[in-house]
């Protein structure tokens, strides 16, 4: 195989720019014409209420309008391990702009206008918008039913406002913390919620054609999409047919079904096709954001470095119904829970509902603030022990053979080599500091792990008589490139062709096998190794027929350059079009299907209880560094360098990767610095667009500078991990605790805008308040 | 108001009569439309006449002779920058004018746009004409007026649609003036404070005539006078600027999403300063 | 009376309500869906088009006040078949990722480089202020441009 892994590198330009330059690509918000419907929703405008009464019969008399569907039309719940959610507010509203009813009309004007004169009456109900407030003793609950929902997925500890509680125990930390020989360090840490602001708003075109919804739609995860719109619309699966064209951005947001089940229900209802699309300012405020978190972390450690015991306890705010972040309470173990070897864990994550929008998955979920808690807590203990941090991270960092919190083993020593990589590179010679024009200096270096999520995916590889291919899969182009890049990469590599003659099929549940979807950094892996066993099968028929042909046998034939040739007698043998043409008179067309799954990495039993995995099949590393200058004027924090080894097992396309390092670093540096989301006392978002939401723009961003660190253990095909996912890991630690190295004040919250910057300087802030989560680890647990 | 004739929705007046004649209680005046154009975001209703002012000619206008700079009304971002280059008193609008926004937005927003957008707090170019003690021409039902520039931003601006800013006069002066504008990025936003100053000196290098104007702290920007008595009679340096921590009690700085009133407040004297090491570049190259 | 004006070449009408955005008119009645229809606040230049040769923002213009004028949209830009050099540049660079604000990147990057043939990259970046995207993190695409030429830093 060693000649797959030589063809394969490349920097293989994309496909899909020439289109998107000229403008001509068709994502699904540019699906319209004159006999499309327009669909709005009439969304709640209060946190929460018992529904008294709605009254769509104005609604309904107005011009254009077609229908108008709610509660009754799609009675099934779901969600991720508990089936908590309604795609419409019934009898109860707990969220402002939870989904009451969906109208189509001819024109959008039409049905927003609708949803404007449908009247509804409200009972306000008390409602908890933190998670401080969820908790109280006395809390209303969000969910007064939780006891009646079904279970998707056993395992997890639920109770009142708390969705989900996953805990990982490890050793004996009561113990270790008793220890006369160790200083114990505590720390708590806050963090708001991130916008993902695809430029493609959530969007979805449906027709509803021989008995079975077409859903034509924006998303990450089309069977995603197919089976929840089944569910909730109480249908079966196989009638729902999804398609997915060039999505314009998803960074997790579209990993959860959105629009498509009300865009279906009106198709059906209409006869019509039906289109869909947020508003910018639904989007908005109703985005599935990276949650906010409450985050309190106690370590106990010798005067040499050693950790022998670690506790924490993450809160994880999933908003109104549990979602991912049900899912996502199990990745602590691996986040917080990881980079160091730990003598003794004790974890606890719970995922709290609170009468807020739902949050959802975003770009190395979970993993950004818990790296950045824990990168600030350990620049915390360097403190407190007084030794380098770097020399810290160095002794500490997990290498082969070494256990993680859920006592996995790892394989392979790659923290240690990649920090060594970037101090050799990057010499450290101060950490802080004044600049002449008076600004404050600093600079940290933070270490991170991501996982590779693996799990299902299915491909089919047809060779067709012109000697090109055709690789069909539930992959979607959501803008990394990899259905452009990586996978065509691998499957021509396979097969001995140019990747320019491997044709893509966009994705097609009735052309697909199941796929769990794009996102965490799984698309390379999973497709890439499902794609690589249908390579596997073609190569097998191929070569067979090829032997009958060249009269040798069929290990001695390679494939390259579109030929088939004897070993080590290059001219000798035949073209692919031939061999493909003799195989139709013999076998009939070559074509094959490869599968992959999650092998299931082993972990200690016990450790973990309520996780939906127990421990991480790829691991994935880096090492962030970052230098920075804060303004004592205006606390401005200016980001004078950033560099980073980053963990990618085989670079597959090496230009495609720098543009994923660049855009997931600027995504980090938002996060860090001037992304922020506050909640009104209405339960409403205050940033509703680009004016008051502060994405990076070109003046505020800096080239990155980067090394791939290759060859670490990976079960990915050729050896590849993931690389889009991970760039945002450690960007706000890095930032942070550089930030804090500049201004000597400790950095606690999220994200460092110049107010909150300032208003640390001048000694105006305070510890987050956290005292809904209890300093004693054994209290916080239900 | 969705009738079938769409000419009277959407009106282009040449003449300046013409469009007043053409204001009722419906219509809203629109000039590069980067304002009224967004309404709907801000829950307003945009389902009222347009009375586009783009066909009126000398509303585009740029002239200046020795008294006055004299612009039109409909003179853009982009169209002011280029015409203060080279009129030295005049830097602070100049500055304001090419620093505010983007640069789509600043070829298209207009001079009476900024003073006339009702309820937007953060305009760059209005701190700048306070502080060159700019004049308005309005046109009134009974005729044109000349208004100054406080009296007519304390009257509330575009003063309940029954009159129309035409042109902007800016005395031609000798000083120099400088803007600047605390944002919480580098740049393409709104500013959460911004400072004009104009400073003219006597021969000894002693401050004559000052006109500081802050914006965005309040709902309307307005003078920093403390500031400005303490400044009068004093030798001119950037350390001067400091004196501006002295005189923030004159503020009542206003909360919003984007930054808290305290913030603000706590960026302007720093702004002072930029916009006094501004000036004093200016006096060097002047000298 | 209907809004006349040129769009992309070619004089078209609008009957219409003359207040709708022109972002609106070209995506929904004229279906350029190239122009962007992102933010709809004039902060993020994805509807971002050519009146009369200037830059601007479509969501922002309504379509009333571009009697008589020349429109071009991303559609209008050079040739059909072929790559301008800055889109060229863009794809050269492997720059694109989503894709929903290269027209008006495309469209920014070549009117400011008529009017700036040698930029250095901080003016770039002050160019690209009311162009924001979300994917790419901006500095492969100052790389792309900086490659051009015509830039003061030379290609790199």
């Amino acid at each position: 195989m060693s000649s797959v892994k030589d063809s394969v590198v490349m920097n293989l330009p994309r496909r899909d720019a020439r289109d998107k330059l000229q403008g001509r690509t068709k994502y699904t918000v540019d699906v319209g014409g004159v006999e499309v419907l327009h669909a709005a929703l009439l969304r709640a405008e209060v946190a929460s209420a018992r529904i008294k009464r709605v009254d769509i019969s104005a609604a309904l008399a107005m011009p254009g309008v077609q229908a108008i569907v709610s509660a009754s039309d799609a009675p099934g719940l779901h969600g991720m391990g508990v089936a908590d959610h309604p795609i419409f507010a019934a009898n109860t509203v707990r969220y402002h702009g939870e989904p009451i009813a969906a109208i189509a009309a001819d024109t959008l004007a039409q049905a927003r206008a609708a949803a404007a004169a449908i009247v509804v009456e409200y009972d306000r109900l008390p409602a908890v918008l933190t998670m401080a407030d969820a908790l109280a003793s006395d809390a209303p609950l969000v969910h007064p039913e939780w006891r009646d929902y079904e279970i998707l997925f056993d395992g997890g500890v639920r109770g009142g406002n708390v969705a989900w509680q996953a805990t990982v125990v490890r050793g004996d930390t009561d113990a270790a913390f008793a220890r006369d020989d160790v200083t114990i360090v505590e720390g708590v840490y806050q963090v708001g919620r991130q916008n993902h602001v695809p430029f493609e708003p959530r969007a979805v075109t449906a027709t509803y054609e021989d008995g079975r919804y077409h859903i034509h739609t924006s998303t990450q995860a089309p069977w995603t999409v197919k089976h929840v719109t089944a569910r909730v619309l109480g249908v079966p699966e196989s009638a729902v047919h999804v398609t997915v064209p060039a999505v314009g951005g998803g960074f997790g947001l579209k990993f959860d079904c959105s629009l498509e089940p009300y865009a279906a229900i009106l198709a059906r209802k209409t006869g019509r096709t039906v289109s869909q699309v947020n508003s910018r300012k639904e989007e908005m405020m109703t985005c599935l954001c990276r949650e906010n978190a409450d985050i309190r972390i106690r370590s106990a450690v010798t005067q040499d470095g050693e950790i022998v015991g670690r506790e924490a306890t993450v809160l994880m705010d999933c908003g109104a119904y549990g979602g991912e972040q049900v899912f996502l309470t199990t990745m602590t173990a691996h986040t917080l829970g990881g980079n160091y070897k730990l003598g003794s864990v004790r974890l606890c994550t719970k995922a709290v509902y609170t009468n807020t929008p739902p949050n959802g998955a975003f770009r190395a979920c979970n993993g950004v603030y818990n790296t950045f808690a824990l990168e600030r807590h350990t620049d915390e203990i360097c403190a407190a022990i007084d030794m380098d941090p770097i020399a810290f991270r160095h002794r500490n960092v997990v290498g082969d053979g070494d256990i993680g919190a859920t006592g996995q083993v790892f394989q392979g020593n790659v923290l240690a080599p990649m920090l060594d990589q970037l101090t050799a590179k990057y010499p450290v010679k101060r950490r802080s500091g004044t600049l002449p024009d008076g600004r404050l200096y600093g600079r940290a270096t933070t270490v991170g792990t991501w996982f590779i999520f693996v799990g299902p995916s299915a491909a089919t590889v047809n060779l067709n008589a012109d000697g090109s291919a055709t690789l069909v899969t539930a992959g979607v182009e959501i803008g990394s490139g990899t259905m452009m890049q990586s996978l065509p990469q691998i499957v021509a590599a396979n097969l001995g062709i140019h990747p320019d003659k491997v044709i893509v099929k966009t994705a097609d549940t009735d052309a697909a096998g199941r796929d769990l979807g794009v996102g965490g950094g799984r698309t390379t892996v999973s497709i890439g190794a499902a794609s690589e066993a249908a390579c596997a099968q073609v190569r097998e028929k191929l070569l067979g027929v090829a032997a009958e042909l060249l009269q040798t046998s069929a290990d001695k034939l390679v494939l390259s350059g579109g030929r088939v040739e004897i070993r080590g007698r290059p001219g000798s043998g035949t073209t692919i079009e031939k061999i493909v043409q003799q195989a139709e008179v013999s076998i009939g067309p070559l074509s094959g299907s490869g599968a992959f799954t999650a092998p299931g990495e082993r972990s200690m039993p016990g450790c973990a209880a309520g996780h939906f995995i127990d421990a991480i099949d790829i691991p994935v590393f880096a090492v962030h560094d970052c230098e920075v200058a804060v303004d004592p004027v205006t606390g401005h924090v200016e980001i004078l360098s950033y560099r980073l080894v980053q963990d990618v097992g085989l670079a597959l396309n090496p230009r495609a990767i720098h543009g994923q390092i660049q855009g997931g670093v600027v995504q980090g540096i938002g996060y860090a610095l001037s992304e922020e989301i506050t909640i009104d006392a209405n339960g409403a978002f205050d940033q509703t667009g680009f004016e008051t939401y502060r994405l990076p723009l070109a003046g505020d961003v800096v080239q990155i500078e980067f090394d791939l660190y290759e060859g670490a253990p990976s079960i990915g095909p050729l050896g590849t991990k993931g690389a889009g996912e991970v760039p945002i890991l450690n960007v706000a630690a890095a930032i942070g605790c550089a930030v804090t190295n500049a201004t000597g004040k400790s950095v606690t919250t999220l994200p460092m805008t110049p107010p909150r910057i300032a208003a640390l300087l001048d000694g105006r802030t305070c510890l987050p308040e956290m005292d809904h989560i209890d300093p004693h680890w054994l209290a916080n647990l239900l | 108001m969705n009738t079938a004739n769409t000419d009277d929705l959407f009106l282009r007046p040449v003449s300046v009569e013409a469009a007043l004649a053409a204001l009722g209680d419906q219509a809203v005046l629109v000039a590069g439309g980067t304002w009224v154009m967004r309404a709907p975001l801000r829950g307003e209703s945009i389902d009222r006449v347009f009375v586009s002012l783009s066909g009126i000619a000398h509303m585009h206008a740029i002239s200046h002779d020795t008294e006055f700079l004299r612009l039109g009304a409909l003179v853009t971002h982009d169209g002011l920058g280029a015409c203060t280059r080279n009129l030295p008193e005049m830097g602070a609008l100049m500055q304001a004018a090419t620093m505010s926004a983007n640069p789509a937005i600043r070829s298209t927003a207009t001079l009476g746009g900024n003073i006339c957008a009702v309820g937007f707090p953060a305009a760059d170019l209005v701190p700048a004409l306070i502080a060159l003690d700019a004049r308005f021409e309005v046109q009134t039902q009974t005729g044109p007026e000349t208004v100054n520039v406080a009296t007519y931003l304390q009257s509330g601006a575009y003063r309940g649609g029954k009159e129309i800013l035409t042109t902007i006069l800016i005395p031609r002066q000798t000083g120099r003036s400088a803007h600047a504008r605390a944002l919480l990025r580098k740049a393409g936003e709104y500013p959460v404070a911004n400072v004009s100053a104009f400073i003219g000196l006597n021969a000894d290098n002693v401050i004559e005539t000052v006109r500081i104007a802050v914006g965005a702290l309040e709902a309307t920007p307005k003078r920093w006078h403390g500031l400005e008595t303490a400044l009068k009679g004093l030798p001119f340096s950037t350390a001067a600027a400091e004196k501006a921590h002295d005189h923030l009690d004159e503020f009542a700085p206003r909360d919003s999403t984007d930054a808290p009133g305290w913030y603000r407040l706590r960026v302007l004297p720093g702004l002072v300063g930029q916009a006094f090491a501004t000036i004093a570049d200016h006096m060097l190259e002047g000298a | 009376m209907p809004v006349t004006f040129t769009l992309n070449g070619q004089q078209r009408q609008f009957s219409g309500d003359p207040r709708a955005s022109l972002l609106d008119a070209l995506r929904r009645d004229f279906r350029l869906t190239g122009t962007k229809d992102v933010c709809g606040e004039g902060f993020c230049g994805a509807c971002l088009v050519y009146i009369d040769g200037v830059p601007k923002v479509s969501c922002l213009l309504p379509i009333g006040a571009l009697e008589g004028s020349k429109v071009t949209t991303i559609e209008g830009v050079g040739a059909r078949e072929t790559l301008t050099p800055v889109q060229q540049a863009f794809e050269d660079f492997d720059v694109v990722q989503c894709g929903m604000c290269f027209p008006g990147m495309v469209l920014t990057v070549t009117h400011f480089l008529q009017t700036n043939p040698r930029p250095s990259r901080d003016d770039v970046k002050s160019a690209l202020v009311g162009n924001i995207c979300r994917c790419t993190g901006y500095e492969r695409i100052i790389d792309a441009v900086m490659s051009l030429h015509n830039s003061a830093e030379g290609p790199e």
